[in-house]
C-alpha cells in the first residue's frame, strides 16, 4: 500500500514537472523560424498588464506590457531567463568574472561591487541592505527589466509591496534592444525608473508613446487601473498618451523591430569612455575595428530564443548552453577566416604566448600608458542619461587597462561556486578599488548597510565639504577614526576598507592599516575597443612588452582611495599577474643583449656553415678526382688529364 | 611525446656507453680492484689538464673545448631538466640561463669547427672496400687509429645538428615565421638539440676512449 502510494507520488510528480518544462519551453508562433531571412513586419494589438487589448480611446489608457504583447507570439518566459536576466536565478552558472553594479556614495565613502551572480570580489546587494525594490530604483536605469525588476511584489517589507502595486514591475523591457525605430529613446527609460513608473517604462521608450508624471510621488492606496481624483492637485499621476494615428483601423502597432540591432542599443549601456584619453569627445576615439569594419555587436554575441547570449570568451562553452558558444571567440572566427576574419600569422611571436595570454591582452583597449587610465562606464557611471554628471572626477573610479591573471570560470552546484577552468592568463581588465565600511568578524567582513553608514559615518564625512565633481571628500585618518569609534556594536570590529586596506583602531584609539582579501580590487576583463593587429602589442617588437619600463609588466596602477594619506599610491602592474618580480625585471633586461645574442648566433652559424661547405667542396673534389682519376697509379687524374 | 622519446634516447646512450665500457674492460681483463679504479679516475680527471708540450695555438683549442663543454653540460641541463622531469616547456630562471649560455656554446663550436675541421677529415684509409671497389691499392690498415672514424664521424655530425638547433631558435626571433612555422623550428630545436646531445655523449666518450687508449 505505502509502497503502491509512493510510485504513484513519484510518477504524478514526473507528470507535474514535465507538464511544467513543456509550458515553459513552449515554442509559441514567433519563436520557430521558417528559415527566411526577412524581417517580420511587427504589426501587433497593443496588450496592457492584465492581458487587455489597448484601444486609443480606453479609459484610463494603460501602457501597453510587454510581457503581454510580446508573449502572444514569443514564449516570454524563456526570454526572461537569458543572460541578460537571469543575474538573480541561483543556478545560473556565473561563469567569467564580469562587470559589476557599482554602489558609490561619495558622502559615506562607499565605492562597493555588487552583483546577484557569485563572482568572487562582489557583495550581494541584500549584504548592503539593498532589497530588490531598492536595487531596481538605483540601478534600474541600466537593467533591461525582467529578472530582479519583476521581483518586486516578492518583498517581505508590506510598503515595497504596496508601492509595487503602484508603479508596477519593471518587465523586460525587449524595445531597448530590438526596437530600431530612430525616435526610441532610452534616456526615457531611466527618467521614468526615477519616478518608479516601473509598469510605464517599456511605453515611454517607443517613438509612438509618451508618459508624464510619478508614481514616486502617488499615495500607496493610488490604483492605476481604476484612478479616483487625487487630494493633492499638484501631483500628476502617471499617464501615457499614444501618439496620434498609432493605431491602425485593426487597433493594430508598428513595432520596428529587428533581430539585428543597431551597435547603438547596445551602447546605451556598453559604453565607454577614457577619461584620460579624449573623454566624452566621441570624434577624439576610434571604435572598435570590428565595428568599424562592418560588423555590429550582434554578429559575434549571438543567442537563441533563450536569450543565452555568447558573451565570448574562452572557454564559455563549458558554462553555456548557447551551441555556438564553443565557437564564437577570438579563435572561433579568426582561426578559420569566419565572416571574412583576417587569419592571424603572428610572424615572430613565439607560441608560448597564447598559452599565457589572452588574445585580448595585445589587442583590446587602449594602448597602455605608463599610468593606467581613468574610465567611465554606461552602467557605473548612467552615461547617456539625463543630467549625467559629466566631470571626470566623478564616481565610481575605474582604472584600466590593467594586465592581470584571469579569474576563473565558474559554475554553481547545489548552491555552491564551482571554479571549472583555473584560466590564469593574463588578460587586459578594468578595476576598481573597494571602499566601504565593514564588520570584522574573525577574518570575515561584513558590509555595513548604506542606511546605517548614512546615520553615522555621514556625520561626520557630510562636515566635510563634498566635491561637486562627484569625487570623493578628502578624508583625513582622524576623520575614519571617529566613524569606526561611532560604529562600535555588537556586531564585530568596525573596520573601514580603502585603497586595498583594511583600516581598523588599535588599542589606542589609532587608525591601522592591514592587508586583508576582502580590501583587495575587483577586477573584470574586458575585449572591446579592439584595436587593428598594426597597433597591437607587439607589432612594432618585444620591447612593446619585455622592457624594464613598459607598462605591460611594470605600470603603475593607481591605488584608489578617500584617505588623503593614501592619494597617489600605486601598484605595479606585476602584482596583478603572479609572476616573480625579480625574473620579470631581469627578463626584460635580458632583451637589450638580445640583438647581441642574434648576431653571436647567426656569425656562429655562418662560421659553422663556411666549414661544412668548405670540406664537403673538398671531399666534393676529392670524390671527382676517385671517379675521374681511375688509377691512381697513373698520376693525379685531374679532371681532364686522363690518358687512356 | 618528445618526453619518452628523450628519455628512451638518454637510456639509450648512457646503457650503451656503460655496456660498451664493461665489455672493453672485460676484453682487456681489467682488474677490477679499488687501486685500478682510483688509477683510471685520476687518469681520466688529468684529461682537463693541458699538457704542457702543447702550444698556444693547442691550448686555447683546448680551453674552448673544456669551455663548450662546460655550457654543453648546463645547455643539457637547463634545457632539459623540466622537459624530463616535469614535462614542462623551458621557462623562468632556466630558460635565462639556458639563453645565457648558449651563444657561448655557439661561439666555441664555430671556434671548434674551424679548428678540428682539418684533422677530422675522412681519408682512404677509412674505406678500404671503397679502395677495393674502385681498384685501387690497398689501404693501410695501420694508419686507422681505434675508434677514430666514429670520433670524426661524430664531429661533422655535431657541425650539422649544431647549425641546425642554432639556425631553428635564432630564425624564430626574427618576424619570419608565423605560429605554425614557430612551433615548427621550437620542435626542430628540440628533436636536433636531442640529437646533438646523444652525438656530443658519444663523441666525449671516444675522445677519453682515444686519450685513454693512448
Amino acid at each position: 500500500m505505502r509502497k503502491g502510494l509512493l510510485v504513484t507520488g513519484i510518477l504524478c510528480w514526473g507528470v507535474f514537472v514535465s507538464f511544467a518544462k513543456a509550458d515553459t519551453d513552449e515554442k509559441l508562433l514567433g519563436d520557430v523560424g521558417d528559415g527566411s531571412r526577412a524581417i517580420p513586419v511587427h504589426l501587433i494589438p497593443l496588450v496592457d498588464e492584465e492581458g487587455t487589448k489597448i484601444s486609443p480611446g480606453d479609459e484610463p489608457l494603460l501602457p501597453f506590457s510587454m510581457r503581454q504583447t510580446c508573449d502572444l507570439c514569443h514564449n516570454y518566459e524563456k526570454i526572461n531567463r537569458g543572460w541578460h536576466f537571469n543575474a538573480a536565478e541561483p543556478n545560473v552558472a556565473p561563469g567569467r568574472p564580469g562587470q559589476p553594479w557599482i554602489l558609490v556614495d561619495a558622502g559615506t565613502g562607499t565605492q562597493i561591487p555588487l552583483s546577484y551572480r557569485p563572482w568572487p570580489g562582489t557583495f550581494r546587494p541584500e549584504q548592503l541592505g539593498l532589497t530588490p525594490w531598492q536595487f531596481v530604483q538605483v540601478f534600474g536605469f541600466a537593467l533591461l527589466g525582467g529578472g530582479v525588476g519583476e521581483l518586486l511584489d516578492e518583498s517581505d517589507n508590506p510598503d515595497e509591496v504596496m508601492r509595487g502595486f503602484v508603479s508596477g514591475k519593471l518587465e523586460v523591457n525587449c524595445l531597448s534592444c530590438h526596437d530600431a525605430d530612430p525616435a526610441h529613446n532610452q534616456g526615457e527609460y531611466a527618467i521614468q525608473v526615477a519616478h518608479q513608473n516601473f509598469r510605464w517604462a517599456a511605453a515611454a521608450t517607443s517613438s509612438f508613446a509618451s508618459v508624464s508624471g510619478s508614481a514616486k510621488s502617488m499615495p500607496d492606496t493610488y490604483d492605476p487601473f481604476m484612478p479616483d481624483m487625487l487630494d493633492d492637485l499638484k501631483l500628476v499621476p502617471p499617464t501615457v498618451v499614444y501618439r496620434e494615428n498609432t493605431f491602425d483601423h485593426k487597433k493594430r502597432v508598428f513595432f520596428d523591430i529587428v533581430r539585428k540591432m543597431p551597435v547603438e542599443r547596445c551602447y546605451f549601456c556598453h559604453s565607454n569612455v577614457n577619461v584620460d584619453q579624449g573623454g566624452e569627445e566621441k570624434w577624439t576615439a576610434d571604435e572598435d575595428v570590428h565595428l568599424a569594419a562592418g560588423l555590429t555587436c550582434v554578429d559575434c554575441h549571438r543567442h537563441g530564443l533563450d536569450h543565452d547570449i555568447v558573451r565570448g570568451y574562452e572557454g564559455e562553452d563549458k558554462v553555456s548552453k548557447n551551441p555556438l558558444a564553443a565557437t564564437t571567440s577570438c579563435e572561433g572566427c579568426h582561426m578559420i577566416g569566419r565572416l571574412g576574419a583576417l587569419v592571424p600569422r603572428h610572424p615572430g611571436i613565439p607560441p608560448v604566448h597564447f598559452d599565457k595570454l589572452t588574445c585580448t591582452a595585445c589587442h583590446c583597449g587602449p594602448w597602455p600608458g605608463q599610468k593606467t587610465y581613468r574610465g567611465k562606464t554606461s552602467r557605473a557611471h548612467r552615461l547617456g542619461t539625463h543630467n549625467v554628471n559629466k566631470a571626470p572626477d566623478a564616481l565610481p573610479h575605474i582604472m584600466f587597462p590593467v594586465f592581470a591573471n584571469q579569474g576563473g570560470i565558474s559554475d554553481v552546484y547545489l548552491g555552491r561556486l564551482v571554479v571549472l577552468i583555473g584560466n590564469r592568463k593574463i588578460a587586459p581588465h578594468k578595476l576598481i578599488w573597494p571602499a566601504f565600511w565593514g564588520w570584522l568578524k574573525g577574518k570575515k567582513v561584513t558590509p555595513v548597510d548604506l542606511e546605517t553608514v548614512k546615520r553615522t559615518a555621514g556625520r561626520i564625512i557630510d562636515n566635510k565639504k563634498l566635491s561637486r565633481s562627484g569625487d570623493w571628500p578628502s578624508l583625513a585618518d582622524e576623520d575614519i577614526a571617529k566613524v569606526l569609534a561611532l560604529l562600535k556594536t555588537t556586531e564585530g570590529e568596525p573596520v573601514y576598507i580603502c585603497g586595498g586596506k583594511l583600516h581598523r583602531l588599535d588599542n589606542n584609539g589609532n587608525l591601522t592599516a592591514i592587508e586583508h582579501d576582502v580590501a583587495r580590487p575587483y577586477l573584470w576583463p574586458i575585449a572591446h575597443d579592439v584595436r587593428p593587429a598594426a597597433q597591437s602589442l607587439g607589432a612594432r617588437d618585444c620591447e612593446d612588452c619585455h622592457s624594464t619600463d613598459e607598462p605591460f609588466f611594470f605600470g603603475e596602477v593607481e591605488v584608489d582611495s578617500p584617505l588623503t594619506s593614501e592619494m597617489g599610491s600605486i601598484k605595479r602592474m606585476i602584482e596583478f599577474q603572479d609572476l616573480d618580480p625579480l625574473y620579470t625585471k631581469l627578463f626584460a633586461m635580458s632583451f637589450v643583449f638580445r640583438p647581441w645574442l642574434k648576431v653571436v648566433a647567426l656569425g656562429s652559424c655562418a662560421v659553422l656553415a663556411a666549414v661544412l661547405l668548405l670540406y664537403a667542396l673538398r671531399a666534393l673534389a676529392c670524390i671527382a678526382r676517385a671517379l675521374v682519376g681511375g688509377d691512381p697509379k697513373r698520376g693525379k687524374g685531374r679532371l681532364g688529364t686522363r690518358e687512356d | 611525446m618528445f618526453r619518452m622519446v628523450s628519455i628512451i634516447a638518454f637510456l639509450v646512450a648512457f646503457g650503451g656507453i656503460c655496456v660498451h665500457c664493461i665489455a672493453s674492460a672485460i676484453a682487456k681483463r681489467y682488474q677490477w680492484r679499488p687501486i685500478d679504479i682510483l688509477k683510471t679516475l685520476v687518469h681520466l680527471f688529468t684529461l682537463f689538464f693541458c699538457e704542457q708540450k702543447l702550444r698556444w695555438v693547442g691550448v686555447l683549442r683546448k680551453l674552448i673545448y673544456l669551455l663548450a663543454l662546460l655550457c654543453f653540460v648546463v645547455l643539457v641541463i637547463t634545457g632539459f631538466y623540466p622537459v624530463l622531469v616535469y614535462g614542462e616547456q623551458l621557462g623562468g630562471f632556466l630558460l635565462m640561463l639556458h639563453a645565457t649560455f648558449a651563444p657561448v656554446f655557439a661561439a666555441c663550436l664555430a671556434v671548434l669547427a674551424v679548428f678540428w675541421a682539418d684533422n677530422c677529415r675522412f681519408n682512404k684509409n677509412y674505406w678500404p672496400w671503397l679502395q677495393r671497389a674502385l681498384g685501387r691499392e690497398a689501404v693501410n690498415k695501420a694508419g686507422v687509429k681505434k675508434y677514430e672514424l666514429a670520433q670524426k664521424m661524430c664531429f661533422w655530425l655535431i657541425v650539422i645538428l649544431a647549425l641546425l638547433v642554432i639556425l631553428s631558435i635564432v630564425l624564430g626571433m626574427f618576424p619570419l615565421f608565423g605560429t605554425d612555422g614557430q612551433k615548427f623550428l621550437l620542435n626542430l630545436h628540440r628533436y636536433s638539440t636531442l640529437l646533438l646531445a646523444l652525438a656530443a655523449i658519444v663523441h666525449t666518450y671516444l675522445i677519453i676512449r682515444i686519450q685513454m687508449e693512448r
